[in-house]
């Protein structure tokens, strides 16, 4: 399972609302003791997709290892990857699979007409053909 | 020697070491090195016809390979490869 704590869930949310109505990207970065993560802090990212953000968002490589150096640095490990969903569920999309990581949760944030709705988290496969639901904890919004 | 710096998630296939040091000088060389040290991390970074997969991507210290030699981007002692994964998405 996956838990978000206080302070890293009002940077995603705040992220992913302030963004709206285009996709929002970030880092989750925390610690993994046994079966469960535990998200301690947040990265928001920009979404570098050159096209409609509405619906699209990409994350720079070159963020991921500002990230995963960050998180080294803090004693951290980056954990996983979360993104918006303006207006619609928090559903892993065909385009969220077909161009995920295996390694990684991947947290998607419902935000229906600019607020926080619900959210989930997702594990895709190694052949990013399907991705298994996760068990997810966090804070109200 | 340059050192390969192991993401999270893969070090669980790399006797929980977070980075490797190795003598090859080429990444694709230091790559070989890793997973042959490593068998198990070998599906996770190359396809069945031994190519990076789709959401990998490697750095030599702050340069994207793609953008140098690739595979044949020479290393040398000091040098810092870093793997990171290449994530999008969208509704």
């Amino acid at each position: 399972m996956i838990k978000i704590e206080q302070e890293a869930w009002r940077l995603m949310v705040d992220h992913a609302q302030k963004t709206y109505p285009n996709e929002c990207c970030g880092a989750m970065l925390g610690l993994i003791e046994g079966d469960v993560k535990t998200v301690r802090t947040a990265l928001p990212l920009e979404n570098a997709y050159p096209g409609a953000q509405r619906e699209r968002y990409e994350l720079r490589s070159e963020d991921l290892l500002v990230a995963e150096r960050e998180a080294r640095k803090n004693g951290m490990d980056l954990i996983g990857i979360f993104h918006s969903h303006p207006d619609c569920d928090a559903y892993f999309s065909k385009t969220d699979l077909e161009n995920s990581c295996p390694w990684y949760s991947f947290v998607v944030l419902s935000i229906q007409k600019g607020q926080f709705h619900h959210a989930n988290s997702w594990l895709p496969n190694m052949e990013q053909t399907e991705a298994a639901k996760e068990e997810l904890e966090h804070p109200h919004a | 020697m340059p050192k390969i710096m192991i993401p999270t998630p893969l070090r669980q296939f790399a006797d929980k070491k977070d980075a490797m040091e190795v003598r090859g000088t080429t990444v694709g060389e230091a790559l070989a090195e890793l997973t042959a040290a490593h068998p198990d991390m070998k599906k996770n970074l190359f396809t069945d016809e031994g190519k990076l997969r789709s959401f990998v991507n490697v750095y030599v210290n702050d340069e994207d390979i793609r953008f140098l030699e690739k595979d044949k981007t020479p290393v040398a002692a000091g040098d810092t490869i870093s793997i990171v994964p290449s994530i999008a998405g969208g509704i």
